[in-house]
């Protein structure tokens, strides 16, 4: 009996083990196989997001359809703000002598030295999602091409039709991301553009994390502090969610006017309601196959690198009825 | 008697505590003390309270959950996907969700007593498997529920509290008196103090132990029915590091890490401490960084203080 428990207790160990490490490297091969097709690793952040889990669909389903064009090795880290796992991938696929990497980094800065290396070994290296930072590419003498949407504008984008028709001494609340985000300070940015612009104040800026339960949190408290608010402009949909649901449960006797970034499914019954009146679709499932194809070209005819932006699309209750 | 008095007395201690930091907050931030302010504190905390009580019994008994953040995910995504895609009435949906955080619990339980294997470990691994089931069901997506969840998170008129938090306030209760006066309550706290001598006394521990950790499971899955309801959406990335608030608060309120020490009452302060502090630094509006510090802070000064008392 003890014997019994013991191998059970093991085999459970081995399985919790097993199961650690496979989520660590999250690592899928669509498509094995021949060598004349050059091969393209795609580095993604964590599998386990909403946006992140299209990007790859979108890029399997792209590769499933050209797979006599190129091969794809989709590699995911665990959480977000593990870099150190993110820089082991990256050295892992030099090692398995891919041709072009198209990564979305972790962090705008600490990538740079490993894909630094990946260059170094005549591996294309195409940058997609979060933008490396110039000055760190500068110092290692890189170029490394920037494909994707400018979160700035589309922050500014939808800034813009939230306070479009509002009052000019109307009160601004901003939700950011997490601080140190180069994504969280384009998306704040650009709602400051479209504040400044409008003429109006930022009575407070705070971060939601990106979390739904976080952001409603903020926005309960926010509430009591300015009873008056009129607007709330939240960084990513969850916490506009988060937003939209704390604005319901304080029944205000004036309408709050929310906007929020990314264009997540379950924003859209809160669009059609009105409780949300805008969001930005930035394409996420089109970001990495952007990066492939523009990978894909530069190994095929070494075109000049360049940087590439890609498009915004501002989503309403009259965008979401049209289609 | 002398040892009743000593209870009050420990609990006394930590809510005088909760007074100076409402009192602080009331002269710093300009609207604290506002119904709009206490409405928002009382409807956020439910779903801490409930996994608090659970985390407490099982710090109580000796061991220790880390799986309940994960199981609140999963346990929302389950109402979330039961209600909207299988379109499940809520009540069912609702029950759905609670037995899975009670499932979770039972394997957390078994293989804590049964097998002996360190509840730490084990929790450890359930957070891991948790958090992975929670985004397989949901496949990774924010669930939109809407509000036909959020009503138990609305005030009931006339009361003004919501059913969420009057059902949580009816659990610390609960627990509070199963802790002190039934057999339950005094072999947990028997086991959690020596679990050879309870075992040599004749207590049969594996049942309490897994029983304790089924508990946490089934309140864990009711705080993700909560936080359910508060947002009006399932959220798979909802309650990260919950564990860790909660055993902050059961700490806080006097709960020992070592076992067989603890109240629920005073777990229920901690979680005050808690709301009130992420509230009122909020109105406050200071930067993030401040805010954990502060935070980190309040923490550490609320347990330094129990010790003080105990002294």
């Amino acid at each position: 009996m003890t014997t019994m428990k013991n191998v059970l207790s093991a085999a459970i160990l081995l399985l919790l083990a097993a199961c650690g490490s496979e989520d660590t490297t999250n690592s899928s091969t669509v498509d094995g196989g021949d060598a004349t097709r050059p091969r393209v690793a795609l580095v993604m952040k964590s599998l386990a997001n909403e946006f992140f889990v299209n990007m790859a669909n979108g890029a399997e389903a792209h590769q499933a359809a050209n797979s006599d064009q190129y091969e794809l090795l989709v590699n995911g880290i665990r959480n977000e703000s593990d870099l150190a796992q993110q820089v082991s991938l990256v050295d892992q696929m030099i090692s398995s002598g891919v041709q072009a990497i198209v990564i979305a980094p972790a962090d705008s800065k600490a990538l740079v030295p490993a894909l630094a290396r990946a260059v170094a070994a005549g591996i294309v290296v195409i940058n997609i999602d979060n933008r490396l930072e110039p000055e760190v590419l500068a110092e290692y003498e890189l170029r490394i091409p920037f494909i994707g949407p400018s979160n700035r504008e589309g922050a500014k984008l939808v800034g813009d039709y939230a306070l479009q028709d509002l009052d000019s001494g109307s009160e601004v609340a901003i939700l950011e991301g997490i601080p140190s985000a180069f994504n969280s300070i384009q998306r704040r940015t650009g709602f400051e553009d479209a504040v400044a612009q409008a003429g109006m104040k930022v009575v407070t800026l705070q971060s939601g994390d990106w979390d739904q339960t976080k952001a409603a949190q903020l926005t309960s408290a926010i509430l009591s502090q300015f009873p008056e608010l009129d607007v709330i402009l939240a960084a990513n949909d969850n916490m506009a969610l988060g937003a939209a649901s704390a604005v319901g449960l304080a029944a205000l006797d004036h309408k709050v006017t929310i906007a929020g970034f990314d264009n997540i499914t379950a924003i859209h019954p809160l669009i059609e309601s009105g409780a949300v009146v805008a969001t930005v679709d930035q394409f996420g499932d089109q970001l990495a196959i952007f990066g492939i194809e523009y990978a894909l070209e530069v190994v095929a005819n070494g075109t000049v690198l360049q940087d590439r932006e890609t498009p915004l699309e501002l989503i309403t209750a009259a965008s979401l009825q049209a289609n | 008697m002398l040892r009743k008095l000593n209870l009050v007395f420990e609990e006394l201690f930590i809510f005088i505590a909760l007074l100076l930091l409402v009192m602080f907050f009331g002269v710093m931030a300009e609207n604290f003390f506002t119904a709009g302010t206490l409405t928002a504190i009382l409807t956020q905390l439910p779903a801490l309270t409930v996994v608090t009580i659970g985390m407490t019994l099982v710090l109580i008994s000796g061991g220790i959950d880390l799986s309940v953040g994960s199981v609140v995910a999963l346990s929302a995504g389950v109402i979330g996907i039961a209600f909207t895609v299988f379109e499940l009435p809520l009540i069912i949906a609702a029950a759905l969700g609670i037995v899975a955080g009670g499932c979770a619990g039972l394997v957390n339980g078994v293989l804590g007593s049964y097998f002996r294997l360190p509840v730490f470990i084990v929790t450890l691994g359930m957070l891991e498997a948790g958090r992975g089931l929670a985004y397989m069901v949901t496949d990774s997506q924010t669930v939109y529920i809407g509000a036909s969840i959020q009503s138990l998170s609305l005030p009931i008129s006339g009361i003004g509290l919501s059913p969420s938090f009057l059902v949580s306030l009816g659990l610390v209760v609960l627990a509070q008196y199963a802790l002190t006066r039934t057999v339950f309550g005094r072999y947990l706290i028997a086991i959690g103090t020596n679990e050879q001598a309870a075992k040599i006394s004749g207590i049969r521990t594996e049942p309490y132990l897994t029983w304790v950790l089924v508990i946490s499971g089934l309140l864990a899955g009711l705080g993700g029915l909560m936080n359910a309801a508060y947002l009006g959406a399932s959220d798979p990335n909802a309650a990260l590091g919950l564990e860790l608030s909660a055993i902050a608060a059961a700490v806080i309120g006097g709960t020992s890490l070592m076992g067989g020490r603890g109240s629920i009452v005073g777990a229920f302060i901690g979680v005050l401490i808690i709301s009130v502090l992420q509230n009122g630094l909020a109105q406050l509006g200071v930067s993030e960084p401040v805010k954990r510090v502060i935070t980190g802070l309040v923490i550490i000064l609320a347990v330094l203080l129990d010790r003080w008392r105990s002294r």
